[in-house]
């Protein structure tokens, strides 16, 4: 016999959508709806104020006519390439390092991992500090004694987007290892143990083993880093301000002074539509397949 | 106003609104004035306006040189909630004026004489078309220099009357092992030199054609390669550490004596005084070297907006506060600035301020007085925003002279 749904099961049914459609609504709000309404900006002829009218791709045209961009999208290629590969190396490392059952782990992970809890603001502003030649290494080392050590890569316009490099490695290095770690405990130690009655050497039991095992833990990893490096504007606000003279300009920081700083909002709006359009070139199709291959694999 | 109310109407589904009664005997106001000297400045004003009888409500904004404020401002307009009055930089005020935003304070302005108290240069600032739209509070100077008395005195050096000659002190020191110039990587920090150079080598007239209404022709003259030249000496005047220093640091070389020389507007005085040291004592203060002395200013200034009726009487006490004599007097007294109206007398201020108003006068008969393009008025903000970039880049890196004007015209056209 059926007995028809009592009001427990429906309440049941419904909670998940109830307790969901706020947020729901938030990101409609929040996010699509202002998506779309950038992307009217940014046809239009926006300057100090929104202005609804249809000039067609000019401020695209007037987007990519300014160096400053240019500069803006070299970098962000630039930092998000050598961002990504040295991070998840040395964070890779570090966590097989750490697998190795060292002793005192557990603080070495809270060393490594602290620089994940300061803010970029914190980060950039030390680095800045840092990098600078007549406060920073070069300062030291020259007192030490080394006269003719150079070390002034902030002040010199092509090289000075490695200064943001290396600040953002230095933050999200420990952020990865975690990951990782996290990732190299979850594998069955028997699989090792097989691999290696089978007579296969450490570094080949890692490299064609357990670093491919590894794969959901890089997904992670890359999508957080990519986001990170995307959204990297208060870095580069703190360490060099776009500076010296726009050389580590960013999209984001380029889209935000044309917005806010000089009436170009028209421009700005531009300039977000192409990083979102950037952002979802490259995450979709990534997403895509990975998410893919798992229902597949199972 | 057709644009004013679409924008209206499109935001205000996305700002909840938040109204805020509107108390009787009170005035509210946003501004971006956060430092102590800038608190206490307003606190002046604000108890001139209590003893009218009406509460000071304060919405400090602070942050990016105001644009945090103004970002406030334009949600607050959006929301339809907008504040009795604001504080207004550059050509700020004068696109809310043409929204239909601000009230017109014409009447006060007959009523008061107010128009015969202030300079003509600064017109353009606040009034847009017949409408006198805001009240200028202050004036600050852009084109100083500031020195450090004690190392001008053992190297023998007199205040430069030309570009050539500050360059030449400037070698000097660096021969003696003296930074010359406390200078930063900041693009403003070294736009402040470059429009100094630019006006003081080739007269205001030059100025206004090439910043002002953007005259291609003079843009791409043989006066600008030369200021780019001027620009890249100075260059070589400036110590290795010089990325990312914060203006007021710069200031702090030339009072400790780590430098020579400041380009810097008079807000830079109060770093001076703070540290105990006396302007022709101590520090020396003059301005920027040119054989037609000009005066590039800076102003801060109050427009209200149009609300309902019961707002007005609290709007125009803060208006009649702001350009009252007496209130301008002390209020600058702190601030470092000197009054906006030309007529408050000199008694009282330091001596870089009394250089000030003496240079004032003479600008001003002489029509020697215009805007500073890094503080907003000269060129709008996009243009702007070309020259510090060029200007920026140039200064970092071995760029050619002739490479920044032509980046420079090609920036300005596609700005346009």
């Amino acid at each position: 016999m059926r007995r028809s749904p009592s009001f427990k099961d429906r309440a049941a049914a419904w909670l998940p959508v109830l307790v969901l459609s706020p947020s729901i609504l938030a990101v409609f709000v929040g996010v699509y709806l202002f998506i779309c309404w950038t992307a009217v900006i940014s046809f239009s002829s926006s300057q100090m104020l929104p202005r609804y009218d249809f000039v067609g791709f000019a401020q695209y045209v007037r987007l990519w006519s300014t160096p400053r961009w240019i500069i803006a999208v070299e970098n962000l290629f630039i930092f998000t390439a050598l961002f990504l590969i040295v991070t998840i190396a040395i964070g890779l490392v570090m966590a097989i390092l750490l697998d190795q059952k060292v002793r005192a782990e557990g603080a070495l992970r809270a060393i490594y991992l602290y620089p994940m809890a300061l803010s970029f603001i914190v980060t950039g502003t030390a680095w800045k500090w840092i990098l600078n030649p007549t406060l920073g290494i070069q300062k030291v080392v020259n007192d030490w004694g080394w006269q003719s050590f150079v070390f002034d890569w902030i002040t010199r316009p092509e090289v000075a987007i490695y200064c943001v490099v290396i600040a953002a490695v230095w933050q999200s290095t420990g952020f990865a290892m975690a990951i990782f770690l996290a990732g190299l405990r979850g594998i069955d130690n028997s699989i090792i143990k097989a691999a290696q009655i089978e007579g296969a050497g450490l570094p080949r039991i890692y490299l064609s083993i357990i670093v491919p095992m590894l794969r959901p833990a890089f997904l992670s990893v890359i999508v957080l880093l990519s986001y990170i490096s995307i959204k990297s504007f208060d870095l580069v606000l703190a360490l060099t301000n776009g500076g010296p003279g726009s050389a580590t300009e960013m999209p984001s920081t380029f889209m935000f002074s044309a917005t806010f700083r000089r009436n170009q909002m028209g421009v700005g709006a531009a300039s977000a539509m192409m990083m979102l359009m950037t952002v979802a070139a490259i995450i979709i199709p990534y997403l895509y397949s990975e998410l893919k291959e798992d229902r597949n694999g199972h | 106003m057709s644009t004013f109310t679409k924008v209206l109407m499109a935001t205000a589904i996305a700002f909840p609104m938040a109204q805020i009664a509107q108390a009787e005997g009170k005035v509210e106001g946003i501004h971006h004035w956060v430092s102590e000297s800038e608190v206490g400045a307003l606190k002046v004003l604000t108890d001139s306006l209590a003893t009218k009888g009406f509460i000071w409500e304060d919405s400090a904004v602070g942050g990016l040189s105001g644009a945090n404020a103004t970002q406030a401002l334009r949600t607050r307009l959006a929301a339809g909630n907008p504040p009795d009055t604001m504080q207004l930089l550059g050509y700020e005020g004068v696109e809310w004026a043409n929204e239909g935003a601000l009230r017109s304070l014409n009447d006060l302005y007959a009523k008061n004489g107010w128009e015969a108290a202030i300079a003509p240069a600064i017109q353009p600032f606040v009034k847009a078309g017949d409408d006198y739209f805001a009240a200028p509070i202050n004036m600050h100077r852009q084109n100083w220099v500031w020195a450090n008395k004690a190392i001008f005195d053992k190297y023998g050096i007199a205040e430069p009357k030309n570009w050539d000659e500050m360059i030449a002190a400037g070698k000097k020191l660096k021969e003696n092992g003296v930074t010359a110039f406390a200078l930063s990587d900041e693009n403003w920090q070294i736009l402040e030199v470059f429009e100094a150079i630019l006006t003081d080598q080739n007269g205001t007239d030059f100025y206004k054609k090439a910043v002002i209404d953007l005259d291609e022709t003079a843009l791409s003259g043989p006066e600008m390669i030369k200021a780019f030249d001027t620009l890249r000496e100075v260059r070589g005047l400036v110590d290795d550490g010089f990325t990312g220093r914060d203006w007021a640091v710069a200031s702090g070389m030339v009072a400790s004596g780590q430098a020579a020389m400041q380009i810097m507007g008079d807000w830079a005085k109060g770093e001076f005084l703070a540290k105990g040291m006396k302007p022709g004592v101590d520090f020396l203060c003059f301005p920027t070297p040119a054989a037609t002395p000009n005066y590039k200013f800076v102003i801060d200034a109050f427009g209200v907006f149009k609300k309902d009726d019961a707002a007005v009487a609290g709007q125009d006490a803060w208006i009649e506060t702001v350009m009252d004599p007496e209130s301008q007097k002390k209020f600058n007294m702190i601030k470092g600035s000197i009054p906006a109206r030309i007529d408050v007398p000199v008694d009282g201020f330091d001596d870089c301020a009394k250089r000030s108003f003496a240079d004032r006068d003479a600008a001003v008969n002489a029509g020697t007085m215009v805007g500073g393009l890094t503080e907003g008025f000269a060129a709008k903000p996009q243009f702007a925003g070309v020259f510090s970039d060029v200007v920026g880049q140039f200064f970092v890196s071995d760029m050619s002279s002739q490479d920044a004007v032509t980046a420079l015209v090609d920036g300005i056209n596609n700005a346009r």
